[in-house]
């Protein structure tokens, strides 16, 4: 089971303009929960059904990014206010990595969330988006503990791994998975001294690693992402500690989408259950078909490499 | 009198949304109930997740987190949880609390739902407005006294986090079956009904519906609010019917107790309420 994240860590009170309590609380609510990227209204409706909490809406998933190539940008608004007029739950919507004016129109668009996203192609090579000024909250990714919290000091109210996406290969989010939680047990056991080193080693801000170090886990929730195609990768993902996953390619790219995201939602609340495990991973026609990331994938296309 | 020694089994329903922090709201609850040295301070409370019918059938009450309504909708379909849960509410009747996606789910009737609308569980003659403050950028806590409480809750107010939150739109009048006129409008869903098991069940279905809370519309944080635009001059955001009681913002985001240890003490009293009453039953 995932460390606790106690109900008001990350902020005081009274946090004023930022309301950083209500961005990151709306994180807890998707906790247990998948969010599904989908390209268009219909798509939407068939993550709703399926029991998404939450929509991503782009123009192309990643493994689609990955064929096609060029330059990956924000999707049109229109699409994505028709994907929130059509669900109920929760829209987010990605923008290049430092491109704030992105960042700036989905906020006047009044999605739910924002996630400055790897996957689109970086607008600026130095600088990530100040993401407190912003009323919408955002959710970043990493693929280790400094990474992330460099993200969370910039205002981000959620983390998620990279993991490599568009791969249907989980072997990148169980290895960003693995690297967070390794570095966050070896900060369990600094003095203040070790852990100013430490600091400065990984690039984090002070007083968030010691932060993270009591608490023993981040102290935003932090969902997986980047390769999971099955309820048995949702469900791997969620016991060594996620709070939730993202599915990109893996559900629309598959046979039977509709089949395959119920079966993962199921899989994401009953992750310790190996019966239902069982029950729900069978008979789900074809998974995505999948780059192998470690014989396959040259290093230049390697998504979460962008970041900084 | 709780006998010495006795346990008490809280679960919180944990198919998906903010159930951990519940938890550890009610085990900070049970130790202010502790020190306080009440009557009841005897009484070994349990926590448990709640996850499948098993566990469900061990617990002396409930509470259904914040969460998206519809993935814990239709996951409790699928996980066989629905009627286990309808049963719980509506027919033994025990204690059970929702907050936001939860009061949701207890509602009778809700409105602004998914397409095809989605099950409710039912239990609070009320009709709730799904979204009714607008999306997560207008999104907002409030400090708002709560008069239920006592003085401590007038004196000092509640932080109240919102958060894509419901408001009870419209109490509803006490109907045997199903809400009918409700279930004749566009757009309102409602939840099936169900026969209480007993006695003492029928006096919680039929108790009137309160209004534990109220936000004015003139509240500050709501002033920006382009989507907030409605006549009247308050929101409802607590209801009590009987055995259950609702919320539309999130105690659970906070680190003060004061609401746990306030439903923790309605759970004893009315655990109390039915030992009695299954010995007199025994009796007769």
């Amino acid at each position: 089971m995932a460390t606790e994240l106690p109900t008001t860590n990350g902020f005081s009170a009274q946090d004023g303009q930022t309301n950083f309590a209500v961005k990151a609380g709306l994180a807890r609510m998707l906790k247990g929960g998948v969010i599904m990227d989908v390209v268009n209204a219909e798509q939407a409706r068939i993550a709703e059904e399926a029991g998404a909490v939450a929509v991503m809406a782009l123009e192309r998933v990643p493994a689609d990014i990955r064929a096609e190539g060029g330059v990956s940008r924000m999707s049109d608004p229109k699409m994505i206010k028709e994907i929130m007029d059509t669900v109920t739950i929760p829209v987010m919507a990605k923008a290049r990595i430092g491109h704030f004016v992105e960042c700036q129109i989905l906020e006047a668009l009044g999605v739910d969330y924002i996630d400055e996203s790897e996957v689109l192609t970086p607008a600026d090579a130095i600088h990530h988006v100040s993401k407190h000024v912003y009323k919408v909250p955002f959710v970043c990714g990493c693929r280790n503990l400094g990474e992330a919290l460099r993200r969370i000091s910039e205002g981000a109210a959620m983390i998620r791994t990279k993991g490599e996406a568009g791969t249907g290969d989980v072997v990148e989010a169980v290895r960003h998975t693995r690297t967070v939680a390794s570095e966050i047990s070896r900060a369990k056991g600094m003095s203040e001294a070790e852990l100013r080193v430490y600091a400065k080693e990984i690039g984090a801000p002070f007083d968030l690693l010691r932060e993270t170090a009591k608490l023993g886990r981040l102290p935003v929730v932090n969902f997986a992402a980047g390769g999971v195609a099955t309820p048995a990768d949702a469900a791997l993902m969620m016991q060594l500690g996620c709070d939730g996953v993202f599915v990109g390619s893996g559900i629309f790219k598959s046979g039977d989408a509709a089949k395959r995201a119920k079966a993962i939602v199921q899989a994401v609340t009953h992750y310790n259950d190996a019966k239902v495990l069982v029950e729900v991973s069978m008979d789900l026609g074809e998974a995505m078909v999948g780059i192998n990331t470690a014989g396959e994938l040259k290093d230049s296309d390697r998504l979460a490499k962008r970041g900084w | 009198m709780t006998v010495s020694g006795a346990v008490a089994t809280v679960g919180v329903l944990a198919l998906q949304g903010a159930f951990s922090e519940h938890i550890q709201l009610l085990r900070q609850a049970a130790e202010c109930l502790r020190t306080q040295n009440t009557h009841h301070h005897h009484l070994n409370w349990t926590f448990i997740e709640v996850k499948t019918p098993a566990e469900l059938v061990t617990c002396d009450a409930l509470i259904l987190p914040g969460g998206e309504s519809t993935a814990i909708s239709l996951v409790a379909e699928r996980s066989g949880m629905l009627e286990p849960l309808r049963n719980f509410v509506k027919v033994l009747r025990k204690p059970t609390w929702g907050t936001c996606a939860g009061l949701i789910l207890l509602a009778e009737a809700a409105n602004r739902t998914k397409k095809g609308g989605q099950d409710l569980i039912g239990g609070l003659d009320v009709r709730v407005n799904r979204n009714h403050f607008g999306r997560q950028t207008e999104s907002f806590q409030a400090n708002l006294p709560l008069p239920f409480l006592g003085d401590s809750g007038v004196d000092q107010p509640f932080r109240c986090v919102f958060i894509r939150a419901p408001v009870v739109e419209k109490i509803l009048p006490h109907r045997t079956g199903i809400q009918t006129e409700e279930a004749c409008s566009n757009d309102t869903i409602v939840a099936p009904s169900k026969t209480p098991v007993d006695e003492l069940a029928k006096e919680e279905l039929n108790a009137d519906v309160e209004v534990m809370a109220k936000i004015s519309t003139r509240s500050p944080a709501l002033k920006d609010n382009e989507e907030h635009d409605h006549p009247g001059k308050e929101d409802i955001i607590a209801v009590r019917q009987g055995n259950v009681f609702g919320t539309s913002f999130h105690p659970e985001l906070t680190e003060d107790p004061r609401i746990h240890v306030w439903w923790l003490e309605e759970v004893v009293k009315a655990v109390e309420k039915r030992q009695q009453f299954e010995l007199a039953d025994r009796s007769k």
